[in-house]
Protein backbone atom coordinates (compact mmCIF):
# COMPACT_ATOMS: atom_id res chain seq x y z
CA UNK A 1 0.00 0.00 0.00
CA UNK A 2 1.71 3.38 -0.75
CA UNK A 3 1.51 6.31 0.58
CA UNK A 4 -1.30 7.86 -1.27
CA UNK A 5 -3.61 4.88 -0.89
CA UNK A 6 -2.75 5.05 2.88
CA UNK A 7 -3.81 9.11 3.01
CA UNK A 8 -7.30 8.18 0.86
CA UNK A 9 -8.08 5.68 3.13
CA UNK A 10 -7.43 8.04 6.08
CA UNK A 11 -9.48 10.62 4.60
CA UNK A 12 -12.33 8.23 4.12
CA UNK A 13 -12.57 7.00 7.30
CA UNK A 14 -12.80 10.77 8.69
CA UNK A 15 -15.11 11.76 6.24
CA UNK A 16 -17.33 8.66 7.04
CA UNK A 17 -16.83 10.08 10.99
CA UNK A 18 -18.14 13.56 9.76
CA UNK A 19 -21.55 14.39 11.64
CA UNK A 20 -25.26 13.57 10.26
CA UNK A 21 -26.90 15.54 12.36
CA UNK A 22 -28.61 18.18 10.82
CA UNK A 23 -27.59 22.07 11.86
CA UNK A 24 -30.96 22.56 12.94
CA UNK A 25 -31.21 19.41 15.11
CA UNK A 26 -27.60 19.68 15.99
CA UNK A 27 -27.98 23.25 17.84
CA UNK A 28 -31.46 22.34 19.50
CA UNK A 29 -29.71 19.50 21.33
CA UNK A 30 -26.17 20.52 21.78
CA UNK A 31 -25.37 24.32 21.68
CA UNK A 32 -26.31 26.05 24.91
CA UNK A 33 -27.86 29.06 24.39
CA UNK A 34 -25.44 32.47 25.08
CA UNK A 35 -26.19 34.07 28.30
CA UNK A 36 -27.30 37.61 29.32
CA UNK A 37 -26.27 39.78 32.00
CA UNK A 38 -28.55 42.02 33.97
CA UNK A 39 -26.87 44.66 35.64
CA UNK A 40 -27.90 47.05 38.73
CA UNK A 41 -25.68 49.61 38.98
CA UNK A 42 -26.21 51.80 42.11
CA UNK A 43 -24.06 54.00 43.68
CA UNK A 44 -25.07 54.54 47.46
CA UNK A 45 -25.68 51.56 49.85
CA UNK A 46 -29.04 49.67 48.60
CA UNK A 47 -32.32 50.04 50.63
CA UNK A 48 -34.53 47.23 51.77
CA UNK A 49 -36.97 48.21 49.52
CA UNK A 50 -34.65 47.93 46.41
CA UNK A 51 -33.41 44.60 47.63
CA UNK A 52 -36.46 43.38 47.99
CA UNK A 53 -37.04 44.49 43.95
CA UNK A 54 -34.21 43.00 43.00
CA UNK A 55 -34.36 39.82 44.88
CA UNK A 56 -37.90 38.92 43.45
CA UNK A 57 -36.37 40.32 40.13
CA UNK A 58 -33.74 38.03 40.27
CA UNK A 59 -36.10 34.99 41.49
CA UNK A 60 -38.40 35.94 38.31
CA UNK A 61 -35.46 35.53 35.38
CA UNK A 62 -33.65 32.86 37.58
CA UNK A 63 -35.26 30.25 34.85
CA UNK A 64 -33.86 32.15 31.67
CA UNK A 65 -30.60 32.00 29.85
CA UNK A 66 -29.56 35.27 31.93
CA UNK A 67 -27.54 36.17 35.29
CA UNK A 68 -28.47 38.89 37.83
CA UNK A 69 -25.66 41.13 39.11
CA UNK A 70 -25.57 44.22 41.00
CA UNK A 71 -22.56 46.86 40.41
CA UNK A 72 -21.64 49.94 42.75
CA UNK A 73 -20.62 52.87 40.61
CA UNK A 74 -19.79 55.95 41.43
CA UNK A 75 -20.82 59.71 39.47
CA UNK A 76 -24.14 58.42 38.59
CA UNK A 77 -27.33 60.28 38.79
CA UNK A 78 -29.65 57.59 39.52
CA UNK A 79 -29.72 53.56 39.61
CA UNK A 80 -30.92 51.83 36.41
CA UNK A 81 -30.79 48.55 34.95
CA UNK A 82 -28.56 47.19 31.62
CA UNK A 83 -28.95 44.34 29.95
CA UNK A 84 -25.62 43.09 28.16
CA UNK A 85 -24.78 39.96 25.68
CA UNK A 86 -21.34 39.77 26.32
CA UNK A 87 -19.78 42.87 26.73
CA UNK A 88 -21.97 44.14 24.34
CA UNK A 89 -25.10 46.73 26.23
CA UNK A 90 -28.66 45.79 24.43
CA UNK A 91 -30.61 47.85 26.93
CA UNK A 92 -30.85 50.52 29.67
CA UNK A 93 -34.30 50.40 31.70
CA UNK A 94 -34.61 53.77 34.34
CA UNK A 95 -37.87 51.85 35.71
CA UNK A 96 -38.24 48.86 36.85
CA UNK A 97 -41.18 48.29 35.85
CA UNK A 98 -40.03 47.96 32.10
CA UNK A 99 -38.38 44.72 33.29
CA UNK A 100 -41.80 43.24 33.27
CA UNK A 101 -41.56 40.35 30.25
CA UNK A 102 -38.07 40.52 29.49
CA UNK A 103 -37.83 36.69 29.81
CA UNK A 104 -40.78 35.23 28.49
CA UNK A 105 -43.74 36.77 26.03
CA UNK A 106 -46.64 35.67 23.85
CA UNK A 107 -44.79 35.16 20.56
CA UNK A 108 -41.33 33.71 22.43
CA UNK A 109 -43.65 30.61 24.15
CA UNK A 110 -44.89 29.95 20.75
CA UNK A 111 -42.03 30.47 18.69
CA UNK A 112 -40.08 27.79 21.42
CA UNK A 113 -43.11 25.50 20.98
CA UNK A 114 -43.05 24.88 17.57
CA UNK A 115 -38.99 24.28 17.57
CA UNK A 116 -39.98 21.90 20.83
CA UNK A 117 -42.23 19.96 18.71
CA UNK A 118 -39.56 19.34 15.89
CA UNK A 119 -39.62 22.13 13.46
CA UNK A 120 -37.27 22.82 11.38
CA UNK A 121 -37.20 26.61 12.46
CA UNK A 122 -39.21 29.38 13.26
CA UNK A 123 -39.03 32.30 10.19
CA UNK A 124 -39.63 35.60 12.45
CA UNK A 125 -41.14 38.42 9.87
CA UNK A 126 -40.51 41.87 11.69
CA UNK A 127 -42.51 44.09 10.04
CA UNK A 128 -41.99 47.86 9.72
CA UNK A 129 -45.24 48.96 9.31
CA UNK A 130 -45.15 50.17 5.50
CA UNK A 131 -47.88 48.02 4.84
CA UNK A 132 -46.51 47.90 0.59
CA UNK A 133 -42.67 46.67 2.21
CA UNK A 134 -44.15 44.01 4.63
CA UNK A 135 -46.85 42.78 1.99
CA UNK A 136 -43.88 43.04 -0.79
CA UNK A 137 -41.65 40.90 1.55
CA UNK A 138 -44.19 38.07 3.03
CA UNK A 139 -45.74 37.40 -0.63
CA UNK A 140 -41.97 36.45 -1.31
CA UNK A 141 -41.68 34.53 1.94
CA UNK A 142 -45.14 32.77 1.22
CA UNK A 143 -43.91 31.66 -2.45
CA UNK A 144 -40.51 30.07 -1.34
CA UNK A 145 -41.92 27.90 1.21
CA UNK A 146 -44.86 26.64 -1.37
CA UNK A 147 -41.57 25.32 -3.17
CA UNK A 148 -39.93 24.12 -0.35
CA UNK A 149 -40.36 20.49 0.34
CA UNK A 150 -39.73 21.39 4.06
CA UNK A 151 -42.90 24.05 3.78
CA UNK A 152 -44.38 21.49 6.73
CA UNK A 153 -41.78 22.03 9.23
CA UNK A 154 -41.29 25.31 9.16
CA UNK A 155 -43.59 27.71 10.65
CA UNK A 156 -43.36 31.78 10.07
CA UNK A 157 -44.11 34.42 12.46
CA UNK A 158 -45.29 38.02 11.95
CA UNK A 159 -43.93 40.39 14.44
CA UNK A 160 -44.51 44.61 13.96
CA UNK A 161 -41.50 46.31 15.67
CA UNK A 162 -43.63 48.55 17.09
CA UNK A 163 -45.67 45.53 18.95
CA UNK A 164 -45.52 46.94 23.18
CA UNK A 165 -46.04 43.97 24.11
CA UNK A 166 -43.19 42.07 22.58
CA UNK A 167 -40.84 45.59 22.54
CA UNK A 168 -37.76 42.97 24.70
CA UNK A 169 -38.10 40.22 21.75
CA UNK A 170 -37.96 43.43 19.38
CA UNK A 171 -35.06 45.24 21.05
CA UNK A 172 -33.12 41.79 21.21
CA UNK A 173 -33.90 41.12 17.04
CA UNK A 174 -32.67 44.73 16.53
CA UNK A 175 -29.63 43.82 18.66
CA UNK A 176 -28.27 40.74 16.60
CA UNK A 177 -26.31 43.34 14.33
CA UNK A 178 -25.37 46.38 15.29
CA UNK A 179 -27.11 48.25 12.51
CA UNK A 180 -30.46 47.43 12.51
CA UNK A 181 -32.08 49.56 14.60
CA UNK A 182 -31.44 52.04 12.04
CA UNK A 183 -32.70 50.73 9.05
CA UNK A 184 -36.43 50.82 8.54
CA UNK A 185 -36.96 47.72 6.20
CA UNK A 186 -39.25 44.79 6.55
CA UNK A 187 -36.08 41.33 7.84
CA UNK A 188 -36.69 38.18 7.90
CA UNK A 189 -35.03 36.20 11.18
CA UNK A 190 -34.49 32.25 10.54
CA UNK A 191 -34.70 30.81 14.91
CA UNK A 192 -33.46 27.50 15.64
CA UNK A 193 -31.83 25.72 18.17
CA UNK A 194 -32.63 27.11 21.69
CA UNK A 195 -33.57 30.24 20.40
CA UNK A 196 -31.04 31.12 18.33
CA UNK A 197 -31.64 33.91 15.20
CA UNK A 198 -29.39 34.24 12.56
CA UNK A 199 -27.81 37.45 10.80
CA UNK A 200 -31.24 38.94 9.02
CA UNK A 201 -32.53 39.05 5.49
CA UNK A 202 -33.82 42.25 4.57
CA UNK A 203 -35.20 44.75 2.52
CA UNK A 204 -34.37 43.32 -1.14
CA UNK A 205 -32.33 40.98 0.44
CA UNK A 206 -35.51 39.11 0.82
CA UNK A 207 -35.41 36.75 -1.89
CA UNK A 208 -36.66 33.29 -2.90
CA UNK A 209 -32.98 31.89 -3.77
CA UNK A 210 -31.91 33.43 -0.03
CA UNK A 211 -34.82 32.11 1.96
CA UNK A 212 -34.05 28.82 0.14
CA UNK A 213 -30.20 29.08 1.05
CA UNK A 214 -31.30 29.87 4.79
CA UNK A 215 -33.36 26.22 4.90
CA UNK A 216 -29.72 25.03 3.02
CA UNK A 217 -28.30 26.29 5.80
CA UNK A 218 -30.94 24.38 8.58
CA UNK A 219 -31.31 21.20 6.95
CA UNK A 220 -27.32 20.77 5.93
CA UNK A 221 -25.13 18.29 8.01
CA UNK A 222 -23.95 19.74 11.08
CA UNK A 223 -20.20 20.65 10.27
CA UNK A 224 -17.12 21.75 12.60
CA UNK A 225 -16.95 24.85 10.32
CA UNK A 226 -20.95 25.66 11.99
CA UNK A 227 -19.89 24.01 15.02
CA UNK A 228 -16.71 26.25 15.78
CA UNK A 229 -18.66 29.70 14.61
CA UNK A 230 -22.26 29.37 14.87
CA UNK A 231 -24.01 32.35 13.27
CA UNK A 232 -26.67 34.62 14.71
CA UNK A 233 -27.33 35.71 18.50
CA UNK A 234 -29.28 33.87 20.91
CA UNK A 235 -32.64 35.34 22.43
CA UNK A 236 -33.38 35.65 26.23
CA UNK A 237 -36.03 32.91 26.78
CA UNK A 238 -36.67 30.38 29.75
CA UNK A 239 -33.73 27.98 29.82
CA UNK A 240 -35.93 24.98 29.68
CA UNK A 241 -34.66 23.28 26.63
CA UNK A 242 -34.67 19.42 27.73
CA UNK A 243 -36.16 16.37 25.54
CA UNK A 244 -37.47 17.81 22.49
CA UNK A 245 -39.21 15.89 20.17
CA UNK A 246 -37.55 14.34 17.02
CA UNK A 247 -36.57 16.76 13.97
CA UNK A 248 -39.28 16.54 11.06
CA UNK A 249 -36.47 16.89 8.80
CA UNK A 250 -34.54 13.65 9.23
CA UNK A 251 -37.85 12.21 8.07
CA UNK A 252 -38.81 14.26 5.16
CA UNK A 253 -34.73 13.25 3.80
CA UNK A 254 -34.71 10.08 4.70
CA UNK A 255 -38.06 9.45 2.37
CA UNK A 256 -36.64 11.87 -0.15
CA UNK A 257 -32.57 11.08 -0.22
CA UNK A 258 -32.48 13.18 -3.46
CA UNK A 259 -33.03 16.34 -0.91
CA UNK A 260 -29.33 15.11 0.87
CA UNK A 261 -27.15 17.94 0.48
CA UNK A 262 -23.38 17.98 2.67
CA UNK B 1 -22.18 38.68 15.30
CA UNK B 2 -18.72 38.21 13.10
CA UNK B 3 -20.41 40.52 10.63
CA UNK B 4 -21.42 43.20 12.66
CA UNK B 5 -22.02 46.11 10.48
CA UNK B 6 -20.22 49.54 10.62
CA UNK B 7 -22.86 51.90 9.12
CA UNK B 8 -22.81 51.57 4.96
CA UNK B 9 -23.66 54.53 2.57
CA UNK B 10 -26.45 52.53 1.33
CA UNK B 11 -28.23 49.72 1.99
CA UNK B 12 -27.33 48.14 -1.50
CA UNK B 13 -23.87 48.26 -0.41
CA UNK B 14 -24.62 46.46 2.78
CA UNK B 15 -23.67 42.43 2.95
CA UNK B 16 -25.09 40.14 2.97
CA UNK B 17 -25.28 37.75 6.42
CA UNK B 18 -21.66 35.78 6.26
CA UNK B 19 -23.59 32.44 6.99
CA UNK B 20 -25.59 32.91 3.53
CA UNK B 21 -22.53 33.85 1.31
CA UNK B 22 -20.81 30.63 3.12
CA UNK B 23 -23.72 28.47 2.51
CA UNK B 24 -23.83 30.23 -0.86
CA UNK B 25 -20.29 29.58 -1.62
CA UNK B 26 -19.89 25.62 -0.34
CA UNK B 27 -17.91 27.05 2.77
CA UNK B 28 -20.08 25.69 5.60
CA UNK B 29 -19.15 22.40 4.77
CA UNK B 30 -16.49 20.09 5.84
CA UNK B 31 -13.30 20.50 3.58
CA UNK B 32 -11.32 18.00 2.72
CA UNK B 33 -7.76 18.09 3.03
CA UNK B 34 -5.54 18.76 -0.38
CA UNK B 35 -3.27 16.10 -0.80
CA UNK B 36 -0.23 17.23 -2.37
CA UNK B 37 2.05 15.52 -4.64
CA UNK B 38 5.58 14.82 -3.08
CA UNK B 39 8.91 13.65 -4.92
CA UNK B 40 9.28 9.90 -4.09
CA UNK B 41 12.87 9.39 -2.46
CA UNK B 42 12.12 6.59 -0.61
CA UNK B 43 14.47 4.41 -3.37
CA UNK B 44 17.46 6.49 -3.01
CA UNK B 45 16.81 6.41 0.83
CA UNK B 46 16.89 2.71 0.54
CA UNK B 47 20.14 2.46 -1.90
CA UNK B 48 21.60 4.71 0.85
CA UNK B 49 20.88 3.08 3.45
CA UNK B 50 21.48 -0.06 2.16
CA UNK B 51 25.39 0.74 0.73
CA UNK B 52 25.90 2.23 4.26
CA UNK B 53 25.11 -1.16 5.99
CA UNK B 54 27.29 -2.76 3.74
CA UNK B 55 30.13 -0.67 4.11
CA UNK B 56 29.97 -0.53 7.64
CA UNK B 57 29.25 -4.72 7.78
CA UNK B 58 32.75 -4.74 5.54
CA UNK B 59 34.84 -2.50 7.57
CA UNK B 60 33.87 -4.53 10.88
CA UNK B 61 34.10 -7.27 9.45
CA UNK B 62 37.68 -6.94 7.83
CA UNK B 63 38.76 -5.60 11.38
CA UNK B 64 37.85 -8.47 13.06
CA UNK B 65 39.64 -11.07 10.66
CA UNK B 66 42.53 -8.15 10.48
CA UNK B 67 42.91 -8.51 14.23
CA UNK B 68 42.67 -12.25 14.31
CA UNK B 69 45.52 -13.19 11.82
CA UNK B 70 47.56 -10.83 14.00
CA UNK B 71 46.75 -12.92 17.21
CA UNK B 72 47.84 -15.86 15.27
CA UNK B 73 50.89 -15.01 13.83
Amino acid sequence: MNGIQIKTLLLSALLSLACTTKVSEWVLVNAPAGRYTLVYFNKDQISETVRTRNAAISREISTANIDFRTVERQGIEKPWYALYYGNRLFARYDDPKSLAGLTVSTLRQKIASEIMAGKLCVLTYLTTGNKEKDDRGMQIIRNALNDSPFKNIITVTELNRNDAGESHFVSMLLNVEDDLNTIQEPMLFGVFGRFRALEPLLGKGITEENINLMIDFFTADCSCVIKDDLPGMDILFTDNWDNPSTAMVNRILDENPDLLHH
Amino acid sequence: MDQDSVTYDSLIARPLPKWLTDQRDGLNTIQPARIEMKDDRSLTVSFILTGAIILLAVTVLTIYILRKKKKNQ
